[in-house]
């Protein structure tokens, strides 16, 4: 029997059909069906400048727009020639770091969601809001900060916001460890996530899985590790775990707030003085750069002529993720409640995925009769 | 008697359905932010449930791509009556930063469906959208049911 689940559903926040393929409760191939939220960006883009093209590219994912515009501007200062001023690039791990933050927990909540744990859910949630007023505090904005541009940051921060930031963290701590605890030794909990949705480490090399996705499957892989600021200044060593089930996936993602958490607090303590901007004359050129968001690696490969965006093409993580899900995790998966679980542990974020439409109108036209039937 | 008892529960209780039709999802993060206990959509009585079928609220984000073109329509047949369409964040008004040549959208969202209220911002603020859900459901939704229950009368 097929079975389809979504567009709309309770557990998804982002349209996409997931077509399950089941021998009575037991899920034997999955299929996904992508392409409701193609937009078009990357040919917006092209023959405009960089002021109109970073506001697009923060608004190609909601939840990890930071990492985007970040990696936007350090591609065109790569092309360019110049390098953005040492406050401002701690500047930037700051914010990186909170925004990884906020995006983990909201990832893992939807996990909880997902697998009715509504006081880890609300929890998490709760946790997450310190990390959405600190980066309100720091760059005026909660979803898209609109914070960096190509030579630096939009503007500087003083000695309160750094103690403020670093008291929203004192509490985020507080709590944090407490809800780990509830997830990491409850046994019911253990149950509907350990040894489920398993991708092996070969699985998860062939099907290109990165961020901690990968690295819950022993892919010992972060893009901070050979990110200047991060290689030269900071403490930093990538986290990783062996199991590569919905377990090691969730414990890798909420071990991985701590780590910001002590990024953020190195950068606080040695961040040093200066400008935070400086003008940059855009070269012509091509130039690509990766840069680790919360979901994984984020490539940028543009070629500008001028101040002019000739081409430009981005891979973000989640369309590996999403297709090593479908590929490797999905198949074999018990139940159908846990075909959801595991989906959803694997962090799914559509909007970056389709700026390229993969889409097979035709049969998305087909199946369409049964679209909600299972909502 | 009937109806008024119904006006007074209506207000209390009222669900709602999120359809992302192509946005940035900022906005929809920011609808699930207000699920928070700092914001606690439910202590208000609303209840975020996603079938359109027991829907009262449609929240709408997104600048209607391709894709959804017909399925946005579908969704609101589907939904009962009385209901109500709210729209989130610039996206489904004009298109916001999609909305400019080469772009694959087809905002805006009223072209599809009527839409009772609107909230801009890229995205809005959680608590401009309770606000906002606040403000124009309860009365919107006891008006049109009473419209309703006439026509049929
Ligand atoms: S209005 Fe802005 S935040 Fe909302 S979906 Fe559109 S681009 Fe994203």
């Amino acid at each position: 029997m097929i079975l389809p689940i979504g567009p709309i559903h309770p557990y998804l926040k982002e349209p996409l059909r997931l077509k399950l393929q089941t021998e009575g409760e037991k899920v034997v191939k999955a299929e996904i069906d992508y392409g409701y939220v193609h937009r078009g960006i990357e040919k917006i883009m092209e023959g405009k400048n960089w002021q109109k093209g970073i506001y697009l590219s923060e608004r190609i994912c909601g939840i990890c727009s930071y990492e985007h515009t970040q990696t936007f501007a350090e591609v065109i200062e790569l092309i360019s020639g110049v390098t953005a001023p040492m406050r401002a690039q701690y500047l930037r791990v700051i914010t990186n770091e909170l925004d990884r933050i906020q995006s983990h927990l909201l990832a893992n909540s939807t996990f909880f969601k997902s697998m009715d744990h509504e006081t880890l859910f609300m929890n998490t949630l709760a946790l997450r809001e310190y990390a959405m007023e600190a980066l309100e505090l720091l760059t005026g904005n909660r979803v898209n900060l609109g914070w960096n541009v190509v030579g630096g940051v939009r503007m500087d921060a003083e000695k309160k916001h750094f103690d403020a930031i670093l008291r929203k963290l004192d509490k985020i701590e507080e709590g944090f460890y407490r809800h780990k605890a509830l997830f990491e030794e409850a046994p019911v909990v253990g149950l509907r996530c350990k040894g489920v949705g398993i991708m092996t480490h070969e699985e998860a090399v062939k099907g290109h899985a990165v961020g901690p996705i990968g690295r819950a499957s022993g892919i010992k892989h972060d893009c901070r590790q050979d990110h200047p600021t991060y290689r030269d200044e900071f403490e930093f060593k990538p986290i990783w775990r062996k199991e590569g089930d919905n377990y090691a996936r969730t414990m890798n993602r909420l071990n991985e707030v701590p780590q910001s958490i002590y990024l953020i607090r190195q950068a606080i303590a040695n961040i040093p003085d200066g400008p935070v901007r400086v003008p940059v004359e855009v070269g012509s050129g091509f130039g690509e750069w990766r840069n680790e968001a919360p979901r994984g690696e984020v490539t940028y490969m543009m070629e500008t002529n001028g101040n002019l965006i000739k081409h430009i093409s981005i891979r973000t993580p989640s369309i590996m993720n999403i297709d090593t899900c479908a590929r490797y995790m999905l198949n074999g998966v018990a139940t159908v409640s846990d075909a959801l679980t595991t989906y959803a542990s694997c962090d799914p974020c559509i909007a970056c995925t389709e700026r390229v439409s993969i889409t097979d109108a035709a049969t998305g036209r087909r199946e369409i009769k049964d679209f909600y039937e299972v909502i | 008697m009937f109806n008024s008892l119904k006006d007074i529960v209506r207000k209390s209780s009222i669900h709602v359905c999120l359809v992302n039709c192509g946005g940035c999802n900022g906005c929809d993060i920011e609808v699930v932010a207000l699920l928070s206990p700092k914001y606690d959509l439910e202590q208000y009585g609303i209840y975020f449930h996603n079938n359109p079928r027991e829907a009262d609220v449609i929240l709408v984000t997104g600048p209607v791509t391709d894709q959804w073109v017909d399925n946005l329509r579908r969704i609101y047949a589907k939904a009962p009556e009385p209901k109500i369409v709210v729209t989130l964040g610039a996206c489904p008004q004009t298109g916001g930063v999609f909305g400019q040549e080469g772009g694959r959208v087809n905002a805006p969202v009223s072209d599809f469906i009527p839409v009772d209220a609107a909230v801009p911002g890229c995205p809005p603020r959680p608590d401009e959208i309770l606000a906002a859900v606040l403000a124009v459901v309860p009365g919107a939704i006891a008006a049109k049911g009473r419209a309703q229950d006439k026509g049929e009368d």
